[in-house]
């Protein structure tokens, strides 16, 4: 912490000249250090999409022609068949079909920059959502004394300090487990409330502003303090930006939703070069007990929101899309078998999306066996063929050049699953 | 006859006897069983923090710290007077008059309504439509195309003829009730206990069908047993409408194998078997098993996630509680046949065929599994109908996982955020020896050193929630519009009543404090005392008997003791002096004030707090006319300063 401190004092700051003066715009300056790459290089960045509430894997990317589905889901079941009368799944490869409402994914994996990873999950079998996020997050599935978030770690690992408070940001109203630890980190759930404000007393404001960060930056209460400089810092750079007209590139059009908003406004702490180089989102409502719907209804709104949203982002990535990678994760999935009220309970495996330009795609990886009862975990679950920490150690190593597993996800020592080019 | 003779001396005989034998063993014995009890000990906490080393003052403030919404300005004093264990005494009694919240929610009607009052007068949007469709009033075509503005016109006129209310007033209300009990109830206590147990059976507004019923959840189901035995609390949160609807039990349903066979046979038997066999055979499929409920009331309720239950256990359980559902409570969606379902039953008669009408609680024989079921390695025999659930409820709140559970995230809640194990023990302990009596668990807390000791004070971030509170309790405001705390409070990271998962908002110092909402509690704190906050007035020279501060230095140490008493605040004070005792301070304040143009104003928002240009001018020639004005600004940076520092985020 001490030496990101001193670097942030000696270099960070004077670098981009940052303060509470009335220094050039900080856009300015940081187009200014693109020319610099000695002291400051575009890194790549990984955005992480958080689905809580655990996604049905099974109606994301449904093996439709896998007859024991077919009969274990009598009213959510949906074919791949053009019929007549409602949308029909998206035929991937004759196995797989996508739900007709993430129809935006269709063309980037057509082109290979969707991956999709089916039959993914964690080897603890629990299925209470808390537990499941909890180990998903530090990456030590049978560990919960684990104090960090394996993306912490990851921050850790990228080998070199950090320029700016944003190296990891996640677009949360308070920090993930994920996030957890000992790196520098920061969650803000909107760039815009990111000031001190007095209404129409802007000195008065300034005046604060420098009597809080010295009050913060004095206290002894560890976590006040340490905030408190994350907030300060960040504040500072954000000071300049003009965050409320911001304007996406190529007419993409995030959906206005909590997620949309999100990797809008990480589009937007990219694009101006902050050194983002781990970012977080989390999207909500997967937790279908209730009445899922097929082609329309619950599930079938958060798919599209979770596909627009992520086809939005790429889109306003524009000529930055051979830096980011969108990988999205989930803590379990759901039973095979619908329940009594329309939805589906608890599960094990589920599916996740990879998007970028170094993703192998175009194709549904892992291993997915007939759902014959005999071949379902406790004879009732998508049995979990990848260990999730195969597909995360593979996308950090692949795309931020992460390999020290042991740090990474300790006690692991699996492989990767080809999931990535190079 | 002789046994009455004789039973009619014995009290005699055993006086004489006891007065001169056994009064001293006695009085040894009952020694005994009272510091057992600690309850009746009248000294308890006073010895428990004297053992640890506090003042009075010290225990006084904590006490207040952990067990209200933070210390107004002469609680301390008052709660001294009374004595700690008398207040305490009084405040597990909670049976403190209080007018003056009862005045200030006089204004707002529906936190009062019945759940049937409310969807009466609050209904949903789409049944509102329906009405009016019915009625005539709205075209059925209009409501998708055309003039959209019209419409919403001819919908709102058509609410109020009706007496029809938006849903969203009944939350704002809700809301509002909250924040004004939260703030004025002289019975802090029983409040600070709702917050825990409502977050405790977290139950969430953003869950459509739960919502509005939420309202009499807090009031009727959590409110009243907050001091009670567990038990009551948690079978009071299974049987209500909240919470049924919420983890989705209301829809559950079991095998049956007699109403199945009944209900084929009926429909073999109708006008049109072919049509109606179709209908038995689509609706079987629809129905069934929903393990939602019977999860979280193992994992998050009761015995905690390693609290030793199975997958199994699990399903057992969900069968258990098939059956267990909501009291129709409107015609809407789907009560108009159940209604009439039980009409040609008859009240009379629903006992008798294993219904349970309790409230707006329905327990529907037809909907639960018949089959025996073994949760926790107990049998569950098919035939106990509701029995069954409230048996496994029962078994599942005396739990020796149970208690430990309960009394972890009591001592989490009301210690620190790693309490000692051994306060753990003691409280399990109690909760296990007397039935699972929250009132003792939490005597037995504060009887305990531990939960005085020093490593104990001040070491709890508050929630948003607590911050906002304690901050208009320190500053002794009148809250006219709680609403407009909320809107505050959400900013810095509490949306209360919309947690979506059951778990509730966590209770740790670290979900708390993160960057974004860090700088907006430091906005709150400056937004509150320069009166930014609408509908919340504070009069801070009424704070210091109307004296008004010398000096910057001055108002620092006066307010800083009055907001918080007793805390070391020589490092904030020394290091804010250099700062405020800045010779051009007031000069740049008052050609602050001076410069404000309503331009200026447009780095917030917030609208509400955005100043018309009327509202400039009269703070400019306020600035000018009244010298003390610059004063004013001054002692409202200086207090909105010491609410945003990190001393006041910890309790």
């Amino acid at each position: 912490m001490t030496s990101r401190r001193g670097f942030l004092k000696a270099g960070g700051l004077a670098v981009f000249g940052i303060g509470l003066g009335g220094l050039p715009t900080f856009v300015t300056q940081a187009a200014a250090q693109i020319k610099q790459p000695g002291l400051f290089k575009r890194r790549k960045t990984l955005v992480c999409i958080f689905q809580r509430g655990a996604m049905d894997g099974l109606m994301a990317v449904t093996p439709f022609t896998d007859k024991h589905l077919a009969a274990a889901r009598p009213t959510l079941f949906m074919s791949a068949a053009k019929t007549g009368t409602g949308k029909s799944l998206i035929d991937l490869d004759g196995k797989f079909g996508l739900h007709p409402s993430m129809v935006s994914f269709e063309s980037v994996f057509k082109d290979g920059r969707l991956g999709i990873v089916h039959g993914i999950g964690s080897p603890n079998s629990t299925r209470s959502h808390f537990d499941a996020q909890d180990y998903m997050e530090s990456g030590t599935p049978f560990k919960k004394g684990t104090s960090s978030g394996w993306l912490n770690r990851a921050v850790g690992l990228l080998g070199h300090d950090a320029a700016t408070p944003f190296q990891a940001v996640s677009l949360t109203s308070s920090l993930p487990r994920s996030f957890y630890g000992d790196n520098p980190s920061v969650a803000i759930n909107n760039l815009q409330d990111f000031n001190i404000k007095m209404s129409g007393n802007a000195k008065g404001a300034n005046m604060a502003a420098k009597s809080f960060e010295d009050l913060y930056d004095t206290t002894a209460q560890g976590l006040l303090k340490e905030t408190g400089k994350d907030s300060f810092e960040a504040m500072n750079m954000l000071k300049k930006l003009d965050t409320k007209n911001y304007k996406p590139a190529n007419n993409a059009q995030y959906p206005n939703s909590s997620l949309g908003n999100s990797l809008k406004q990480i589009a937007q702490l990219i694009k101006m070069d902050v050194g983002l180089e781990v970012a977080f989102a989390e999207s909500g409502g997967w937790d279908t007990h209730f009445n899922q719907g097929t082609e329309t209804g619950i599930f079938a709104r958060n798919v599209n929101d979770l596909s627009e949203s992520m086809i939005a982002f790429w889109a306003d990535m524009g000529t930055l899309q051979d830096d980011v990678t969108v990988m999205t994760m989930t803590e379990f999935g759901r039973t095979v078998k619908q329940n009594g009220t329309g939805g589906t309970d608890h599960g094990r495996a589920s599916c996740n999306f990879i998007l970028g330009n170094d993703v192998f795609g175009g194709k549904v990886h892992g291993k997915m066996d007939e759902l014959a009862k005999e071949n379902l975990e406790d004879g009732r679950d998508l049995a979990v063929t990848t260990d999730f920490r195969s597909v995360f150690s593979e996308v950090a190593d692949k795309h931020l050049g992460i390999n020290k597993d042991g740090i990474l996800f300790p006690d692991w020592d699996g492989g990767h699953i080809g999931m990535m080019k190079g | 006859m002789a046994g009455d003779e004789s039973y009619r001396h014995k009290p005699i005989y055993m006086k004489t006897i006891l007065r001169y034998f056994y009064v001293p063993f006695f009085l040894l014995i009952s020694i005994l069983i009272f510091s057992s009890f600690i309850k009746k000990d009248k000294n308890g906490i006073k010895k428990a923090y004297k053992k640890a080393g506090l003042t009075d003052r010290q225990a006084a403030i904590h006490l207040l710290n952990r067990f209200t919404y933070g210390p107004k300005p002469n609680d301390i004093d008052e709660l001294l007077k009374i004595g700690l264990d008398k207040w305490f005494a009084q405040q597990l009694q909670a049976k403190l008059n209080d007018k003056n919240l009862e005045n200030r929610l006089a204004g707002y009607d529906a936190i009062n309504f019945s759940n049937k009052q409310v969807a009466e007068v609050f209904p949903k949007p789409p049944q509102v439509r329906r009405m009016a469709i019915n009625d005539g009033v709205i075209n059925k075509d209009s409501v998708n195309a055309g003039d959209k503005k019209e419409y919403r016109k001819l919908f709102s006129a058509y609410m109020k003829k009706k007496g029809l209310r938006p849903q969203q007033e009944l939350y704002r209300q809700f809301i509002s009730q909250k924040i004004l009990r939260a703030t004025y109830s002289e019975n802090q206590l029983q409040e600070v206990l709702t917050d825990f147990w409502f977050n405790h059976f977290n139950v969430s507004i953003t869950n459509n069908n739960s919502a509005m019923f939420i309202p009499a959840y807090e009031r009727d189901v959590i409110r009243p047993n907050v001091y009670g035995k567990f038990e009551k609390l948690l079978i009071a949160t299974a049987k209500s409408p909240a919470m049924l609807f919420y983890l989705d039990n209301f829809s559950s349903v079991g095998v049956n194998e007699a109403n199945i066979k009944a209900m084929e046979l009926k429909a073999r038997n109708s006008k049109n078997p072919k049509l109606a066999l179709e209908r038995f055979n689509k609706n079987q499929k629809n129905k069934g098993l929903n393990e939602n409920y019977a999860r979280e009331v193992m994992e998050l309720h009761t015995l905690g996630v390693d609290g030793g239950y199975t997958q199994d256990d699990v399903t057992q359980a969900a069968r258990v509680l098939t059956g267990w559902t909501v009291y129709p409570i409107s015609n809407y969606n789907g009560g108009a046949n159940m209604i009439k379902t039980l009409d040609k039953i008859g009240p009379e008669n629903l006992e008798k065929r294993g219904y349970v009408h309790d409230g707006d609680f329905l327990f529907t024989p037809s909907k639960h599994d018949t089959n025996d079921k073994v949760v926790l390695g107990n049998k569950f025999l098919g035939s106990g109908g509701y029995q069954e659930g409230a048996d496994l409820l029962s078994i599942l709140a005396h739990h020796p996982s149970t208690a430990k559970f309960i009394s972890t995230k009591l001592a989490t809640r009301f210690i620190s955020d790693n309490p000692p194990q051994s306060i753990i023990d003691k409280m399990t302990k109690t909760f296990l020896d007397n039935n699972g009596d929250i009132s003792l668990v939490l005597s037995t807390m504060v009887n305990s050193p531990e939960f005085w000791s020093k490593d104990a004070l001040g070491e709890k971030t508050k929630s948003p929630f607590e911050l906002a509170i304690s901050a208009v309790r320190a500053l002794d405001a009148d809250v006219q519009q709680p609403y407009q705390l909320y809107s505050w409070i959400i900013k810095m990271g509490q949306k209360i009543y919309y947690y979506q998962a059951p778990t509730g908002f966590p209770d740790k110092g670290q979900y708390w404090i993160n960057t974004g909402a860090l700088l907006n509690r430091m906005n709150f704190g400056l937004a509150l005392a320069s009166q930014k906050i609408k509908g919340v007035k504070i009069n801070l020279a009424a704070l210091n008997n109307n004296h008004e501060p010398e000096s910057s230095d001055a108002a620092l140490k006066t307010y800083g003791k009055i907001i918080l008493p007793e805390r070391d605040l020589s490092a904030t004070i020394d290091r804010l002096n250099p700062f405020l005792t800045d010779p051009n301070l007031f000069k740049k304040v008052s050609k602050a004030v001076d410069n404000v143009k309503p331009t200026m104003a447009m780095e917030d928002t917030e609208d509400e707090q955005m100043m018309t240009e009327k509202q400039v001018k009269k703070v400019q020639n306020n600035s000018t006319k009244n010298p003390s004005f610059a004063n004013n600004m001054m002692l409202a940076q200086v207090v909105g300063v010491i609410i945003g520092a990190p001393e006041f985020q910890k309790r």
